[in-house]
């Protein structure tokens, strides 16, 4: 399974954040997309996604080209960004029990109830989300983005908001997906636990990927090293004008 | 304030000149109404400024569309710049009508349809201007500006349609009981006129309103750019 | 259609729930009605004469108000806890999240007329139970809804938010406010059906319009 994007450019306004960006993904080889605030990362994302719309470029799946207008191609995609698409009056379960009707997952019960336990939400899954705690709602919010099934897993700073515990959780839950030969993208700022599990490292820079480094047998120091190089030294970043 | 571009620098004396003819139309030409006297002879301007008033919110509305359509900044310049004008002449029919009104009905406000829905009209202008005030964000603030143009346009007829049901004093000129105002071919004439006129002038100011709103939004995104430095200086405060 | 059918449905359920839940809105419009026709009693000198005909006045001014805190809060749960996204990445389209809400906005109005109405009768000891009557205000509720939907969906994403719903949707919601009015007041006075007919037309014109010009242009309010 193969996801990739050509040419693609978005501007706001007279600010182009994306120029002519191209990457490329597989299933089973998570990809971390580091890059300074404000170069586009969560942009890049919503691109993907299909919650926004490139100004130009083109983006396959499988040698498909992507068009989000389609049922089928929308349900591909499962998102957890920054804000955690909650319903703060329902209760875990019915979280998931809506977004599954929604998507017509046709999951029944039993199932819903699985994919709680599996984020480790088991007992918290009859209490309304008003009164979780951060942790709880990230890990809610995953398994609500894997509720169907889709092939690409997109992910905005997943490490933000969770301590010890709740990051191995994420690592190991994301392990098991990707093992699965799902596709997935993260961005995050957290090396130290993105390397436990990312296949390579991309860098996003004036709209960008300007490079790349495979994540084998590649010690944290190295890669801590690397990711420095470039994201300090590069000079001011500029929008560049449309 | 004249620009160097010839068309716009012609059509703003073409219609400055327009709007004194009409003027002097009014004065000399129109003759005196026989039931109104005088102050009927502002009704003329009354008449234009609030046929630019509609028009100007059509525009608005049509820019609205072709925004939405083609998504390029100038249709919402163009709808922005519309709605001021709009309001302006609004504001000029609204009071041109007061003054027309009190000598003749003994009343500054009349409850009358076409007023009604005119304030309604210029109510839903300022309510646009207040929608873009609260919206920082140029495409967001162009998108919502164009919806409510749209939304606002077509509660137009309605709106009008409801007032009339409801009661009717204001004379009516053409068609249905023309009893009110006696008009001659020479007024007839003089309308005609300052109808031209005042739609003329409304291209103008609309036209270079559209243009120093396409600046401002330059300058706008401009000062975007600048605070957007490495470490958060702001040059520009 | 049976998508678009199947995700209303959804997303109606999930904001009753929500709301039932939280009775925040609820309680606060039903309090803000009964004060309102509280401020009325001392504003206005209800004789038996004009009693009718203000009475439809009253309440429509009571329900026209109260309406805006409900409408406010519509959308407040997609603004702030970002679940718009999830939405439109979900949904076929996005007029079903606009009709969605148009409809639970419209059950919420109906909530409050049904509260309204009986509230009014006790107070002013004057019998508003008439089918006409509940016709005509669930026409205007409807168009209520219609356009304060529409509107809403826009002012929760502003800075001002609340302020600037009123004085966006009052307005283009004219027409509505006179044709319930006057259709109220001619049923509550015992006019004939052809008297106030065309008040009811014209309500009905107006809820097509609005509700077909709102489905086309929704799109624009969630995304670019």
């Amino acid at each position: 399974m193969r996801l990739e994007a050509h040419d693609i450019s978005k501007s706001f306004g007279s600010s182009r954040v994306l120029d002519g960006l191209a990457i490329s993904l597989e299933g089973g080889q998570m990809v971390c997309l580091l890059g300074r605030n404000g170069a586009g990362k969560t942009t890049l994302l919503r691109v993907l996604s299909g919650l926004l719309r490139p100004s130009a470029g083109e983006m396959r799946l499988d040698g498909e080209i992507l068009d989000f207008a389609d049922d089928h191609n929308r349900q591909a995609v499962g998102l957890v960004m920054h804000q955690p698409y909650l319903y703060e009056h329902l209760t875990g379960l019915e979280n998931l029990r809506f977004y599954s009707r929604l998507y017509q997952t046709g999951l029944e019960q039993k199932e819903l109830v699985s994919h709680l336990s599996r984020v480790g939400l088991g007992k918290s899954g009859q209490k309304p989300v008003r009164g979780y705690s951060r942790g709880m709602k990230q890990r809610l919010t995953l398994a609500r983005a894997l509720l169907h099934d889709p092939k690409i897993l997109l992910l905005d700073e997943p490490y933000t908001g969770l301590d010890l515990s709740g990051s191995q959780l994420l690592n190991k839950l994301l392990l098991e997906e990707q093992e699965q030969g799902r596709l997935i993208l993260a961005t995050t700022h957290e090396l130290t636990y993105a390397h436990q599990i990312a296949k390579r490292f991309d860098l996003l820079s004036r709209g960008k990927i300007a490079e790349s480094i495979q994540n084998e047998d590649l010690p944290l120091q190295e890669l801590e090293a690397w990711a420095a190089r470039f994201l300090d030294s590069q000079p001011s970043k500029k929008a560049v004008p449309v | 304030m004249l620009s160097e571009n010839k068309p716009l620098k012609l059509l703003f004396f073409l219609s400055v000149g327009l709007i004194l003819a009409a003027f002097a139309m009014v004065l000399f030409y129109a003759p005196v109404e026989q039931t109104m006297g005088l102050v009927q002879k502002v009704f003329y301007f009354h008449m234009s400024a609030a046929w630019v008033g509609m028009l100007a919110f059509l525009v608005a509305a049509v820019c609205g569309v072709l925004y939405l359509a083609k998504k390029e900044l100038v249709y919402d310049a163009a709808a922005f710049s519309a709605v001021e004008m709009g309001l302006l002449f609004t504001a000029i029919a609204t009071f041109t009508g007061m003054i027309w009104a009190e000598p003749i009905w003994n009343t500054w406000w009349t409850w009358d349809p076409r007023l009604t829905t005119m304030t309604i009209m210029a109510f839903t202008y300022i309510a646009y201007l207040l929608l873009r005030r609260g919206i920082d964000e140029p495409v967001k603030r162009a998108r919502f500006g164009a919806i409510y143009a749209i939304i606002g346009f077509a509660s137009v007829p309605l709106t009008f349609f409801s007032s009339r049901l409801l009661r009717t004093i204001h004379p009516t000129i053409f068609g249905g009981n023309s009893g009110d105002m006696a008009l001659t071919l020479q007024m007839y004439q003089t309308m005609a006129a300052s109808l031209v006129a005042f739609t003329l002038l409304f291209a103008v100011l609309l036209w270079y309103r559209a243009r120093l709103a396409g600046e401002q939004a330059l300058l706008e995104a401009l000062r975007a750019e600048q605070t957007e430095d490495e470490f958060g200086e702001v040059e520009n405060g | 259609m049976k998508n678009w059918l199947h995700g209303i449905r959804t997303l109606v359920w999930k904001d009753l729930v929500q709301e039932w839940r939280s009775k925040d809105m609820l309680t606060a419009m039903f309090a803000f009605a009964i004060l309102t026709l509280f401020i009325f009693n001392y504003a206005i000198e209800l004789s038996p004469v004009n009693r009718a005909e203000i009475a439809a006045g009253i309440i429509w001014v009571v329900i026209v108000f109260a309406g805006t805190l409900g409408l406010n809060r519509s959308f407040t749960a997609e603004q702030d806890q970002g679940c718009f996204d999830a939405l439109v990445m979900a949904v076929p389209d996005l007029s079903v999240i606009y009709l969605a809400k148009l409809l639970t906005n419209f059950l919420v109005m109906l909530f409050l007329t049904v509260l309204v109405i009986p509230v009014y009768s006790l107070l002013y000891n004057q019998s508003l139970f008439s089918l006409p009557l509940l016709g005509v205000l669930v026409l205007g509720a409807w168009g209520y809804a219609a356009a304060g939907t529409l509107i809403a969906g826009m002012t929760v994403q502003t800075r001002m938010r609340d302020l600037l719903l009123p004085i966006l949707l009052f307005p283009i919601l004219m027409p509505v406010n006179m044709a319930v009015v006057k259709a109220a007041g001619g049923i509550l006075a015992g006019a004939a059906w052809q008297d106030y007919s065309l008040w009811v037309a014209l309500l009905g014109v107006y809820g097509i319009i609005v509700t077909v010009i709102s489905i086309l242009v929704f799109e624009y309010v969630i995304r670019e």
